[in-house]
């Protein structure tokens, strides 16, 4: 339920930015929310990527006529990541498994971490984009060599 | 052991590359704050994920009486650590748990070594092997699963409870050896049979006194020897039929059990017959170690499904000894097994067949068709019994409900009233 509240909470906020767009944004967010409950009720780990997809594009789309970055990015960010955990961790567990207490604050601790660290680097990068607007050619082109390295990972992975 | 790739791990890929290259078309930082996260949670899962090292072991009792709680335990040593190890032990149908559990989650410090235990109830008999065990590791993000199932498990051997038998069936003839059983001949033994006048090489010691005196010329006493048995269990396997609380087979098998134990303590020489889709025997022997064998046998009986017309030709000679009693324990439900009981009865072989009824596994219904065609088949049953009991054979028909002892008085009574007959 934690994991479709983050979810929610990025719709909101989308939604608040004002105007027809950031309200569209924030409906295309709270559709992915309902696709991570649906994901999260029916155990379909495959539905997951899908709901975090639509809730950033949700947000995107609302702040797409904002000249101004948004410095609260970070967080959104961090809260769809934490979104992902929560809804990963909740379609594997298992209740005939009997899990020992430490596993479950190993497991908690780890997730807090890597969300607070997840903020941190976002705020760095939002704050690196914002001195440097207009990064040149060079960043551009270690911009698209990320990418592509990215997607070619992903096509690897599903091979 | 097989390492994948979790599909959180794909996931987090494609939302990592297709946000990056977002940001780079549409131009805004805000797209790189939303991707960065998952890049982040990729190079620290990855960075920290590796081939996990770790060596599982599981050992329980090796025997057990059905009823008995089996102690399990399942070791895990690992020098590196895991983050994450699932270990689930699956049972075979015999083996239920009772205390603990079959799956765990766990996560193991460098070099430590743990003792997961668990304590089975053995509820069937049989040669249960335990397994397979199944584990899984993942690393601290679950980006890499490695699952493998050890292929090394332990066999419990649940023998079958057996009931306490005051009598049991004697036969008509015994052997040469010495036993418990107190022979119908005339020879040495202890238990008195007859007088006769005394004749040449008669022994001194055999000399009735008491009776010499009164008739005036010496007499001696006749005794009938104590001797031993041949006893052959005859297990027939070609089916089962099973409810929720047990089958013929089990009724079968439990009674044999019980059989061979009473006719070896009574220095009987018992063989064992196994009558199915894989036919098994065991020459008679004595002692307690041939009782371990009968169990053992039994332990592996199980019903397999042939339509090979298998007969008592098939059987080796030297599993029927001339002379011995042959219990039959059948369903009464393969013709190849009623053949077969035809055909040693027609052979001269002193038989009784217990008909373990499938009849309380079954349920009539209340009219129609399957209600008539139910009666129909008890009703054959019937005459099925009859018809072996018109061949000279003591056929009874044993239910659940009924002790085993009754059961074998009811063989006795037919037995003492019915005349041999010749087929």
């Amino acid at each position: 339920m934690t994991a479709v509240a983050a979810l929610l909470a990025v719709a909101g906020y989308a939604a608040s930015a004002g105007g027809t767009v950031a309200a569209a944004g924030g409906g295309i967010a709270a559709a992915g929310a309902v696709v991570g409950a649906v994901a999260v009720l029916l155990r379909l780990p495959s539905l997951v990527p899908w709901a975090l997809a639509a809730a950033a594009s949700g947000y995107v789309l609302a702040r797409t006529h904002h000249a101004r970055v948004d410095g609260w990015s970070p967080v959104v960010g961090a809260a769809i990541l934490l979104a992902a955990e929560l809804a990963t961790w909740s379609i594997d567990d298992d209740r005939r498994i009997r899990e020992e207490r430490t596993l479950v604050i190993r497991q908690v601790v780890v997730v807090a971490a890597l969300v607070l660290a997840a903020a941190a680097v976002g705020f760095v990068l939002v704050g690196a984009a914002a001195i440097s607007a207009s990064a040149g050619l060079v960043a551009t082109a270690v911009g698209v060599a990320a990418a592509v390295s990215a997607v070619a990972l992903v096509l690897r992975l599903l091979r | 052991m097989t390492r994948r790739a979790s599909p959180k791990l794909a996931g987090y890929a494609g939302l990592a590359g297709f946000g990056l290259l977002a940001a780079l078309a549409v131009g805004r930082p805000e797209i790189v704050a939303l991707t960065a996260p998952f890049l982040l949670a990729l190079g620290v899962g990855l960075a920290l994920s590796g081939t996990p090292s770790f060596t599982l072991q599981l050992t329980a009792d090796e025997r057990a009486v059905e009823g008995d709680e089996v102690p399990a335990r399942i070791r895990v040593e690992t020098p590196s650590g895991v983050d994450r190890l699932d270990v689930y032990l699956r049972l075979p149908d015999g083996l239920a748990p009772a205390h603990g559990d079959q799956a765990t989650g766990l996560h193991l410090g460098r070099g430590e070594t743990r003792d997961l235990e668990l304590t089975l109830s053995a509820t069937r008999w049989g040669a249960h092997r335990l397994g397979p065990l199944h584990v899984r590791a993942r690393d601290a993000l679950g980006l890499i699963v490695a699952e493998g199932v050890l292929a090394e498990t332990p066999v419990v051997r649940v023998y079958p409870r057996e009931d306490t038998l005051r009598r049991i069936l004697r036969p008509r003839d015994t052997q040469l050896y010495s036993g418990s059983e107190v022979a119908r001949t005339k020879g040495e033994g202890i238990e008195f049979a007859d007088m006769r006048p005394w004749t040449a090489g008669d022994p001194l010691r055999r000399v009735n006194w008491r009776a010499s005196a009164r008739r005036a010329e010496l007499w001696v006493d006749e005794s009938h020897p104590e001797r031993n048995n041949d006893v052959i269990l005859f297990v027939d396997s070609f089916a089962d039929v099973r409810g929720a609380a047990g089958g013929t087979l089990d009724l079968a098998v439990r009674a044999t059990t019980a059989l061979a134990d009473a006719y070896i303590r009574r220095r009987d020489r018992v063989g064992l017959i196994s009558f199915g889709g894989i036919l098994r025997w065991l020459e008679p022997g004595m002692g307690l170690v041939q009782l371990y064998r009968v169990v053992d046998a039994l332990l592996d009986t199980h019903v397999i499904l042939s339509y090979y017309w298998t007969g008592i030709d098939v059987i080796p000679r030297r599993t029927l000894p001339p002379k011995a009693l042959v219990i039959a324990l059948t369903p009464l439900l393969d013709d190849r097994s009623v053949d077969a009981l035809l055909d040693l009865r027609a052979r001269g072989h002193d038989l009784c067949v217990v008909d373990v009824s499938p009849v309380p596994f079954t349920r009539r219904t209340v009219d129609g068709l399957d209600a008539v065609a139910y009666d129909i088949w008890i009703l054959r049953r019937d005459a099925l019994r009859h018809r072996l009991q018109r061949a000279g054979v003591a056929a009874v028909e044993w239910r659940d409900d009924v002790p085993l002892q009754a059961v074998l008085e009811e063989v006795t009574a037919f037995r003492r009233h019915a005349r041999l007959a010749r087929v």
